[in-house]
């Protein structure tokens, strides 16, 4: 596992494209000491790796059609309703290209 | 005692009979709303909620929530409402839609009068991590005791009497909890009874959609109106609804209950724990059978870190689109990068940033196996545990927290086993998706606590008739800070 460094950490907020104070980066070390003593529990257990993960309770299957109804989609005016900046029915950003 | 002090099946008699409007259910609700100082509001509904009571037309003598006032948790997307999920990276947004469940409400002519709070983004367990600070139990008049989470404010409003019943949203036990802090019926389904569309996603292999009542038959009554599956959320259950009250009133004689040894003996509270023998010995003279069964107290010691390591991978991912541009309010940058980078580090508190971090770090490759995958892995052996007891039994009963509303500047400590285990068990009903609920069951030192039953996936029925058969037994039906005074 990859060590857990204040400079991680911070490669990992910038992936996040957020940043924090310096004290946070701090109080998150020590947050992941904890954790990783929490999950040392589960490491002991040599029976874990015979269990599949489980990312659902239940079995979800989600093969069914829908009936091809047809339907009034929402105003492009509704849609834009929360953009702050938008010119000729868009949503107006930076510069991609300069 | 007003007729807005009654729980909803009482109400909806007084409303039948004339004896109060709609109308006036309504202002009331809102001037409760406004003299309350528990901190609960996020976005009051006044001009709304008039506008419907007033408009509502004849009386529904078949429909039980006609004309009642409820409020909902702010992470439900309510259509022309402000909805932030108590996060400033969400301020302002004003959604174009009704969640399934608010809509459900409304066709059946339930008022919504207010938005109230939660942590932020519904991550906690506190109420006291939302963009408005703490809320507030209202058990304490000294605002030192939490209202517990995530669903703060919808608890908050409940016990307060100002409403008969709020939705709220469970993903470890932020319904159930709560609940218990708030003397509340805090009710929970299986993952997927409800539909979930229009709740703002934090685990959604964990996430339900439920709510508070002050009784049992108003929880199962909600429950056959808001149960059912919807075309938007392709993990809603195509079981069929059922009518939830008809079983209600059955006896429970022969009933099996399970109760965790190493649950109870984590607790060390003893008049949760006397007054919990005091349950069990009702339920035995009502015909169940008490099974104490065990469970490996190292897997119990792992449903916390299981359940963090979970919720904050999910949670990272499910909020990847809040950027400033897609959703939440927008600062400039020279780039869309930096535009980005600006509205993420402003619009989330440093404990929501936080949590992004864990759920990146443990999805990350190289740590996936160690971390993510191993938690995964974990979460499928407790429920195959959890679902061994309930093979054998009906419900699995336990006291719903190991302590009545914790102090706010309650320090914990994170490897103890009342902590571990206790506080956070409740999770395995959002684990193996059963429904849960939990029941006001004891006072101490005028603060409520509540015990919590879990039952086999959609067996809600039994689940609610096993619920109410202790609720009738105990003093505590339709509990608010209003009736106890």
């Amino acid at each position: 596992m990859k060590e857990v460094t204040i400079e991680s950490l911070k490669d990992c907020a910038n992936r996040l494209l957020f940043d924090m104070s310096e004290n946070e980066y701090q109080t998150l070390l020590n947050e992941f000491k904890t954790i990783k003593e929490q999950m040392k529990i589960i490491a002991e257990d040599k029976t874990i790796d015979s269990y599949s993960p489980m990312v659902f309770p239940f079995e979800v299957s989600a093969d069914k059609l829908r009936e091809d109804i047809p339907d009034s989609p929402r105003s492009r005016e509704e849609m834009l309703k929360n953009a702050k900046n938008k010119v000729a029915g868009q949503i107006k950003l930076p510069k991609v290209v300069s | 005692m007003s007729y807005l002090d009654l729980t909803i099946l009482d109400l909806h008699k007084a409303l039948v009979e004339k004896k109060v409007t709609p109308l006036e259910l309504v202002k009331e609700a809102i001037d409760r709303l406004k003299k309350d100082d528990n901190n609960a509001v996020e976005y009051l509904m006044e001009k709304e909620a008039i506008e419907l009571a007033t408009n509502i037309g004849e009386i529904e003598v078949d429909n039980p929530v006609w004309g009642i006032p409820f409020a909902i948790k702010d992470n439900f997307s309510t259509k022309d409402v402000p909805t932030c999920g108590s996060s400033d990276m969400l301020k302002g947004y004003v959604p174009v839609y009704n969640a399934t469940i608010v809509e459900k409400l409304l066709k059946k002519k339930a008022i919504p009068v207010a938005k109230v709070t939660l942590d932020e983004l519904a991550m906690g367990g506190t109420g006291a991590t939302g963009h408005l600070g703490k809320t507030y139990n209202p058990y304490d008049p000294s605002h030192k005791k939490m209202m517990g989470g995530s669903s703060c404010g919808s608890a908050s409003v409940v016990a307060s009497g100002i409403v008969p019943f709020a939705l709220g949203s469970d993903t470890g036990d932020s319904i159930r909890k709560p609940a218990s802090y708030g003397g509340l019926v805090g009710f929970k389904p299986s993952w997927g009874r409800i539909s979930r569309y229009g709740l703002f996603p934090f685990t959604p292999s964990l996430d339900a959609a439920g709510y508070f009542t002050r009784s049992v038959k108003d929880a199962a009554m909600l429950l056959s109106i808001v149960a059912g599956e919807d075309k938007n959320d392709f993990t809603s259950s195509n079981k069929p609804v059922e009518n939830y009250v008809d079983n209600i009133d059955k006896p429970i004689k022969n009933i099996s209950i399970a109760v965790i040894k190493e649950i109870v003996e984590s607790i060390s509270n003893e008049t949760i724990i006397n007054q919990f023998k005091e349950t069990l010995k009702i339920y035995q003279n009502l015909g169940a059978k008490i099974n104490y069964v065990s469970m490996d107290k190292h897997l119990l010691q792992t449903l916390f870190p299981t359940y963090y390591i979970m919720s904050c991978s999910e949670a990272t991912s499910n909020n990847a689109n809040l950027d400033g541009i897609k959703f939440g309010p927008y600062f400039d940058g020279t780039t869309y990068i930096e535009a980005m980078k600006n509205a993420r580090t402003k619009g989330f508190s440093e404990r929501i940033k936080r949590r992004f971090i864990i759920g990146s770090y443990s999805l990350m490759k190289e740590n996936q196996n160690e971390l993510f995958l191993r938690a995964a892995k974990n979460r499928h052996k407790i429920v195959d545990e959890v679902n061994k007891i309930l093979k054998t039994n009906d419900v699995i009963f336990l006291p719903a927290s190991p302590t009545t509303a914790a102090p706010f500047d309650n320090k914990v400590d994170q490897l103890k086993d009342e902590y571990l285990i206790a506080d956070n068990y409740m999770v395995i009903a959002n684990f193996a998706g059963l429904p849960s609920i939990t029941i006001p069951c004891g006072f101490e030192n005028d603060l409520p606590f509540g015990f919590n039953l879990t039952g086999r996936a959609f067996e809600e029925s039994k689940l609610l008739n096993i619920a109410k058969a202790l609720e009738d037994k105990l003093p505590y039906y339709n509990l608010s800070v209003r009736s106890k005074k």
